[in-house]
């Protein structure tokens, strides 16, 4: 087995078989079934038709997603120096880029867990309704470059920080200033600053295209230009990640 | 003759004029935004206007809105608790003449048929005042289904869970 192979699964092995990742995955469960209850539990909530229920579904497992690759990205670089792994790693007799695609394919597969135990809830969701396959096809195409570029950036920051507490914070910070549209509501988004905020934040730029998708009935492909901006997120946090990595390296 | 059948009349305006039960007036129109053929999760606005008809002050006057459903079999009264926040209006005083008009907002919850009224009373009023009928149907809309979503929202953190619990013994039977 190739070394990236071998590090991937080590990376997301890590979280699909120890206690503590499993311990992560059954917060997220939790996280999605206490969501997925409060759509029948409150009058008001159980009135949105599927498409909305399915799209607001969407925009949590995105969320959860971007917060799971946060914690994985901080702790295969920062997480490893601290616990004095990393450098056995670097002398052992593998190119870098191996090690580094590794750990970030074990965050790819990390999201692609979460994705598969989100389908039973949006198939809850949605399944009585239209646009479910329209749904899960923008997520997948849409949430992997956001969910993986917060990944990125959050192993890009532990790489240069060397901290993981250091680094989760920055990390988090980011993503609570990215998630801000959606806690704050629409109305942020009716002023020229919000607009721009929109435009250049990577979570508004994908939950924009599966509104469109997912509510407003529009097709996929009409939402190239979205899906563009969320892989040159993912691109500019690779390199980002790549950087620190190889700083770390020195 | 005449002086009996002014008698009567005297009588019949005196009557009249002590009897404050019938003083108040109420009128009922939907809004005109309303949609025309509402369904689940719309909301619809009836704008009423209470007036005083009589020659005195009505104090203390309550008026409130009920909701009844009209479907064969189903005839039920329905509690207002998740259609509105807004299920009544006081009015300290209401001199002759005056009018207090109000808006009555609603979300509909449930599929049916429905008729909707105001009613008002006063506190020396000794009946109830009540609006015309305003008669709407609700389509039904597709919304998520708890059938759906309560098992798969508690199975699967149960799955995962026990998966849990399981790797927790192994770790320590391998201890």
């Amino acid at each position: 087995m190739n070394a990236v192979a071998v590090i991937a699964r080590k990376e997301a092995g890590d979280l699909l078989r120890s206690p503590r990742g499993l311990s992560w995955l059954l917060a997220m469960a939790a996280a999605l079934s206490a969501f997925s209850l409060l759509l029948i539990s409150d009058a008001e909530l159980s009135l949105l038709d599927n498409a909305e229920a399915v799209y607001g579904m969407c925009a949590v497992i995105m969320g959860l997603g971007a917060l799971l690759a946060i914690v994985m990205g901080v702790d295969t670089v920062a997480g490893e120096k601290e616990r004095g792994s990393l450098v056995p790693l670097l002398i052992a007799p593998v190119a870098r880029d191996r090690i580094l695609f590794g750990k970030l394919a074990g965050i790819a597969m990390v999201w692609a867990a979460m994705y598969l135990l989100a389908l039973p809830y949006l198939w809850a969701a949605g399944g009585a309704g239209q646009n479910l396959a329209e749904g899960l096809v923008s997520l997948a195409l849409l949430g992997t470059p956001v969910v993986l570029g917060f990944g990125f950036l959050a192993m890009g920051m532990g790489a240069r920080l060397g901290s993981t507490r250091s680094a989760l914070m920055v990390c988090l910070v980011i993503l609570l200033l990215a998630a801000s549209p959606v806690i704050l509501g629409p109305s942020l988004r009716q002023t020229a600053v919000g607009r721009i905020f929109d435009w250049i934040n990577p979570l508004s730029v994908a939950l924009n295209a599966l509104d469109a998708v997912i509510i407003d009935s529009q097709a996929v492909v009409s939402q190239w230009l979205h899906w563009n901006l969320t892989l040159l997120f993912s691109g500019i946090t690779l390199w980002f990640a790549r950087d620190g990595f190889y700083r770390t390296a020195l | 003759m005449k002086r009996f059948t002014a008698i009567c009349l005297f009588l019949l305006s005196v009557v009249a004029l002590a009897t404050p039960a019938f003083a108040l007036r109420i009128s009922i129109v939907p809004d005109h935004g309303n949609p025309a053929s509402p369904q689940m999760g719309d909301r619809l606005r009836f704008h009423t206007a209470i007036q005083n008809d009589g020659n005195a002050a009505q104090e203390g006057v309550l008026a409130w809105i009920s909701l009844v459903e009209t479907d064969s079999g189903k005839e039920q009264p329905v509690d207002l608790e998740d259609w509105s926040a807004h299920k009544a209006v006081v009015s300290a005083a209401l001199l002759p003449g005056q009018t207090v008009e109000s808006i009555w907002p609603m979300r509909l919850i449930k599929a049916g048929s429905y008729r909707v009224v105001v009613s008002a009373m006063s506190r020396s009023g000794e009946t109830l005042t009540a609006s015309p009928f305003v008669d709407f149907t609700v389509r039904q809309k597709p919304v998520v289904e708890s059938s759906r979503i309560v098992p798969v929202a508690l199975s699967a953190p149960l799955l995962i869970a026990g998966l849990l619990i399981w790797r927790l013994r192994e770790n320590r039977a391998r201890a």
